[in-house]
């Protein structure tokens, strides 16, 4: 069964490069969002297996809608893509319950690499 | 006043090196970069394409890149495949090179540089506020003959 993919970034350009790179995984894209609060929305309604998601973000960012989505389903697993490529960064994200992160630029092998890590770790 | 210069100088040499691995990292080709200049007078060096961050926290100021909208658009090809992208795409793209740039110098500098969320603007803005009191850093970069600056304001 396919798993259930969000895409959340404030970028278009950066949502329809992760999707256009993440094709060939047995992934349903079942929405994306710029910002935060309409992550949100998206995963009361939707209830994602798998959320990318972007740290510098308007109206909500990354870091507070990772605390949101662990409360609402904490199965979720998280893949945070970030710039702010501070360690401190990364651990905060891994403190709260996120399965990884990345920090851009990343391009399509560094994508592969991390997707398949995570969706072979959680089967 | 020489050590300003010195520390201001070596944080300019960490935008030069995320925008060169930018480039690198993401289209395996170089770009190079002309000789960096002190900005002396007022006013904005301005492509037809701006993104821009405010940088707040330990140090404050801003940066940002500005080009044409084939640069950007050679980029969104690359990234997406779409050949002749629309200008809210292009200045889409023009924030988010913005935002990877100034965000890739936390690596050196730590949590306490705060990024904001990127300002984009086409052409001059009618409105914005910045700071005064700051050294201004002009780097003069192309990447497959497409000219741009980064701008660095920092106090």
């Amino acid at each position: 069964m396919k798993k259930r993919l969000l895409i959340v970034d404030d970028s278009s350009v950066m949502r329809r490069t992760i999707e256009k790179n993440l094709q060939e995984y047995d992934l349903e894209i079942i929405g994306q969002a710029s910002n935060g609060v309409e992550a949100i929305d998206i995963v009361k309604d939707e209830m994602p297996d798998v959320v990318t998601l972007d740290i510098t973000m308007p109206e909500m960012d990354g870091i507070a809608c990772l605390e949101e989505i662990m409360k609402i389903h904490p199965e979720t697993k998280v893949m945070i893509i970030t710039a702010l490529s501070d360690k401190l960064t990364g651990l905060t994200a891994l403190d709260k319950g996120a399965r990884g992160f990345m920090f851009k630029p990343v391009n399509s092998d560094d994508l592969a690499k991390a997707f398949d890590k995570l969706l072979k770790r959680n089967g | 006043m020489d050590n300003r210069k010195e520390e201001f100088e070596s944080t300019c040499n960490l935008f030069i090196n995320s925008i060169s691995n930018y480039f690198k990292h993401l289209t395996e080709i170089d770009s190079d970069m002309k000789v960096p200049y002190l900005k002396e007078s007022q006013g904005l060096i301005l492509k037809d394409f701006t993104g821009m961050i405010g940088i707040s926290g330990g140090r404050k100021g801003f940066v940002y890149i500005s080009a044409n909208k084939d640069m950007f658009a050679d980029l969104i090809n690359m990234f997406i495949g779409i050949e002749d992208p629309a200008d809210e795409d292009i200045l889409d793209m023009a924030g988010e090179i913005s935002n990877v740039v100034a965000g890739n110098v936390r690596a050196n500098l730590g949590a306490n540089f705060m990024i904001s969320v990127p300002t984009v603007f086409k052409g001059m803005p009618e409105e914005l506020e910045i700071p005064e009191d700051v050294l201004v850093y002009v780097i003069p970069i192309s990447w497959k003959g497409h000219e741009a600056f980064v701008v660095i304001g920092l106090d």
